[in-house]
């Protein structure tokens, strides 16, 4: 037995290179190597493996031929082909077989590593040779060691850039023990222990923009330490801040005016003092924008917003304002959401927006803070793009709701309005995520959308803003409620067949799915009455109602009075979303259905009466229908 | 040892590249945003030829500018441009190199290769590289190229790109770029600084949209003129003078985001075409390059 190392060392690979071989790396080890690697070690220079009792010599191999009873005709050709005499052949279980022996599993291997480095594939490759190998970054040098043999490689790896340059590796288990001794941690968990133990020493420590992870692959020999800057750089908003600090310097904000890194060498008073250097440059660029922006203010932001375009075909940013105000208004908003909507887009007009386009909104909920606008709006202004991923949180604030929801129906409405609605993976405006957080606000966040009327309206702005558009908000609709079977804990058919309930509310459609599914078997009468009625009436659009002086028997005198009876109650306890009084208004008319199916001839002779029985069946599908299209569900 | 001035850093630069082998080409004559735009770099990494290259290169960049007020963004600054291809196994120590030779201690600080690709959309071009760190400042950008207008290159440079400011920033330890020692008594501020304010007003409120949109489609025309007259070097200057009038139309806040779009896709299929040329030109013998 014998223990193998394999290292691919490499030019600086990007973390989430790194992470992307440690999925593959097993995986490819079994297939090469018949086992799976008991360690990886992996970092930005290098990709390493060991393999602990791998056996010195692989295994016999029994190569299985032909039936015996095929000796006749197959027994020669098989031994030729294997290059040896019908002889030697043996049987086992029946066939003709050789034993290929094993050989030393050092003379195989160079040809399984290459096969190991060939088979990782990154999402992101690139060659350094033209039509060389492709890899996430150049690889410089390949170490193998089978104990203290030498499988590929000149048996030695290298050190720490800097500080340490080539070194000798005598055995493969003492790859890691050697590495240290050169200034390389080459354990990624070891170096994210001892960064978070670094961080902790120093406490009060923050990552909201989740770099740690990426910092563990951007050292090789970690060091954390901290800094400070100017106090005079937290007058801009703290997101800023941590902003610069994060997303450019991969920072750890401090308590303060204090920032924590990792560094990866370097003497530590000369490392901090660059640092602090490069942060305050970063902060002093970002306070010039910031007091261009304010001594602007958000009402000539939002002005000069005004003039920007929003999206080619859907007007400017005022026109897109005017909208999400009366949008907000439909929503039920008060005065907190229409100001709120009135300046939700000035801050497409700041500069600081531009440096940080992730911190939309925020900037200009910080801007109105600064003009003094009450908290509410500020917050609503912070939260119009929340959730910022499907399973994100949604606004905390009643006006953050309704400017939210505001914005992502008109951004739906636009988007299908100019024939960009998403197709397959394709959803480059992120529509999916903003249904979904339309179908949460219904749901989580109480707020009561109808969704109909918000796309219509929307539309009709739009259509005056010269928008040339289909003015149908069933596509939207219907998209926006599809979400529901991915949101949903029920079978999908309860979903679909609410998606056509005569219900206005969206989250209302998702309780009644919700309902629908829950009733199990005591939706049969329901069920059945509109399935039957479905079939005979088909596609035809009638209309309703029958006309009286036509009915004659008396089932369908009954029909026609219990249906009538029966659709008003049903409309105004689904309206209120009372589905159980619903259900036992509608339960009056399986019966009555059945009777007619049992003594009246629906395909009559005379043709006005069939008609009018065929509208009279319109009538039951169209009130049973109030529930959804129940022939979806399966039965 | 005082730190060197902004000239000697170049200088230190121009020396180390040249001692290394690289022909020292000198700034062009038309304006390019980044010295990538230099036909020493754009050009000479197309085909099959062999080249080293490193010159200082003028960065002017009209939407960057901020009339001389904010001490970290300008609309014009300098880049030093190094070109090796292809790029030699050993190209990171190489560079490394360089960065000893103008004075930095890399066992003192904090020297970072940190994941950055480059994509130049109006020239069809891409490739994958890093930042480089110096203890948390970005002083250099490099990429090995993996397409240059729409075209596989046969032999994969490395360009490295220093942002000179920002590197002797870190040298001189000072703040910003306007108090950068230039030449001794001298800043970069008391070079520079007027010009930016002149030049901000001219690109931000005076450069006139008409003109510049009329010329943009006579310098367009051009290029495909000379395209169909097979002579590709004349034929690149008017793409870079297409570019530079988009950046100025840009600058000015005449441009929709669609027409943007528009124009940048104008852009890239005339650079795309100059490269094809360029490199069937080289490979056929057509031309002496």
């Amino acid at each position: 037995m014998a223990t193998l190392l394999f290292e691919i060392g490499c030019e600086e690979l990007p973390a989430w290179a790194c992470r992307e071989a440690e999925v593959q790396l097993p995986g490819l080890c079994e297939r090469e190597l018949g086992r799976r690697p008991d360690e990886l070690l992996l970092g930005p220079r290098r990709l390493a493996l060991l393999v602990r009792d791998l056996p010195e010599r692989s295994p016999d191999e029994w190569v299985k031929g032909p039936p015996e009873h095929m000796r006749e005709q197959a027994a020669e050709g098989f031994a030729r082909k294997q290059g040896v005499a019908v002889a030697d052949l043996e049987v086992r279980e029946g066939f003709f077989g050789v034993t290929r022996p094993g050989g030393p599993v050092a003379e195989a291997l160079p040809g399984r590593l290459d096969a190991i480095v060939q088979g990782l594939t990154f999402s992101k490759s690139m060659v350094w040779e033209a039509g060389g190998l492709r890899f996430a970054r150049p690889v410089r040098w390949r170490l193998a060691k089978l104990d203290a043999a030498d499988i590929a490689g000149d048996g030695a790896s290298y050190g720490h850039r800097f500080t340490h340059g080539r070194v000798e590796v005598p055995e493969a288990e003492t790859y890691a023990e050697k590495l240290r001794a050169a200034g390389v941690e080459p354990d990624q968990a070891a170096r994210r222990s001892a960064i978070v133990g670094g961080l902790d020493a120093i406490g009060g420590w923050s990552d909201p923009a989740a770099v740690l992870e990426e910092v563990v692959f951007l050292v090789e020999s970690p060091v954390v330490l901290a800094g400070s800057f100017d106090e005079r750089f937290l007058q801009l908003p703290r997101r800023v801040v941590e902003t610069a600090m994060q997303s450019h310097q991969r920072y750890f904000p401090l308590e303060g005016a204090r920032f924590a890194f990792v560094a990866n060498g370097g003497d530590p008073e000369t490392v901090v003092a660059g640092n602090e250097q490069v942060l305050e440059g970063r902060l002093e660029d970002a306070s010039f924008t910031f007091e261009r922006d304010v001594a602007k203010g958000i009402e000539v932001l939002a002005e000069e917003a005004g003039r920007i375009t929003f999206v080619a075909g859907a007007g400017t940013f005022a026109d897109k304002t005017a909208r999400l105000v009366a949008l907000a208004e439909a929503l039920g908003g008060g005065e907190a959401s229409l100001e709120a909507a009135r300046l939700a887009k000035a801050d497409q007009a700041a500069e600081l927006v531009r440096e940080f386009p992730d911190l939309e909104g925020h900037i200009g909920a910080e801007y109105a803070r600064l003009a003094g606008f009450p908290e509410a709006v500020c917050a609503a202004i912070d939260e119009q793009y929340l959730p910022e991923f499907a399973g994100g949180p949604l606004p905390s604030t009643e006006p953050g709701r309704v400017l939210a929801a505001a914005e992502k129906v008109d951004n739906l409405t636009v988007a299908f309005a100019l024939g960009q609605r998403p197709s397959g993976s394709r959803d480059p405006y992120g529509l999916r995520r903003a249904a979904i957080g339309l179908c949460r606000l219904a749901l989580e966040g109480g707020l009561r959308i109808d969704l109909h009327q918000l796309v219509d309206l929307d539309q009709r702005l739009l259509l005056g803003g010269g928008v040339e558009l289909e003015q149908d908000p069933g596509p939207v609709f219907d998209f926006v409620v599809e979400r529901f079977e991915g949101l949903l804990d029920i079978p999908v058919e309860y979903v679909r067949a609410a998606r056509h309930a005569w219900i206005s509310d969206l989250a209302g459609r998702a309780r009644l799915a919700e309902w629908l599914a829950a009733l199990g078997e005591e939706i049969e009468p329901l069920h059945t009455a509109y399935t039957r009625a479905s079939k005979i009436v088909g596609d035809v659009a009638l209309d309703t109602p029958a006309r009286d002086d036509l009915l004659t028997e008396p089932a369908e005198l009954e029909l026609q009075d219990t249906v009538g009876r029966a659709w008003p109650e049903i409309k105004g306890s689904l309206d209120a979303l009372d589905f159980d009084d619903a259900f036992r208004a509608a339960s009056k008319i399986p019966p009555v259905v059945d009777r007619f199916f049992d003594e009246v001839m629906v395909m009559a002779e005379d043709e006005s009466i069939r008609e009018n029985r065929l509208r009279l069946l319109t009538d039951v599908k169209a009130t049973l229908g109030h529930f959804g299209d129940l022939a979806q569900i399966p039965r | 040892m005082s730190a060197p001035t902004y000239q000697e850093t170049i200088a230190a630069l121009q020396r180390y590249w040249a001692d290394y082998g690289c022909v020292v080409m000198q700034p062009y004559h038309t304006e390019v945003a980044a010295g990538t735009m230099n036909p020493a770099t754009f050009l000479r990494c197309l085909g099959p030829q062999p080249w080293k290259t490193a010159y200082v290169e003028p960065s002017i960049r009209p939407l960057d500018g901020r009339y001389g007020e904010n001490p970290f963004r300008f609309q014009h600054y300098f880049q030093y441009q190094v070109v090796l291809k292809p790029a030699p196994e050993n190209v990171l120590d190489v560079y490394f190199g360089s960065l000893e030779a103008i004075g930095i201690d890399l066992r003192k600080h904090d020297v970072r290769l940190v994941e950055d690709d480059w994509e130049q959309p109006t020239l069809g071009a891409w490739g994958l590289g890093w930042e480089v760190w110096c203890d948390g400042m970005e002083i250099t950008q490099w990429t090995y190229f993996q397409q240059l207008g729409g075209l596989e290159l046969d032999l994969v440079p490395a360009e490295m790109t220093y942002g000179l400011e920002r590197l002797t920033m870190f040298l001189q330890g000072k703040r910003t770029a306007f108090d950068l020692e230039w030449a001794p008594g001298v800043t970069w501020g008391e070079v520079y600084r007027e010009s930016e304010r002149q030049w901000s007003i001219y690109n931000f409120e005076k450069a006139p949209i008409d003109v510049l949109t009329r010329r943009f489609g006579e310098h367009e025309e051009e290029c495909k003129a000379l395209v169909e007259e097979r002579l590709p070097l004349p034929a690149y200057d008017q793409v870079l003078k297409c570019s530079h009038t988009f950046n100025l139309l840009d600058a000015r806040g005449a441009l929709s985001a669609t027409e943007r779009a528009a124009y940048i896709g104008r852009v890239r299929n005339l650079a795309r075409s100059v490269a094809q040329l360029y490199v069937e030109m080289e490979t056929n013998g057509d031309a002496a390059l």
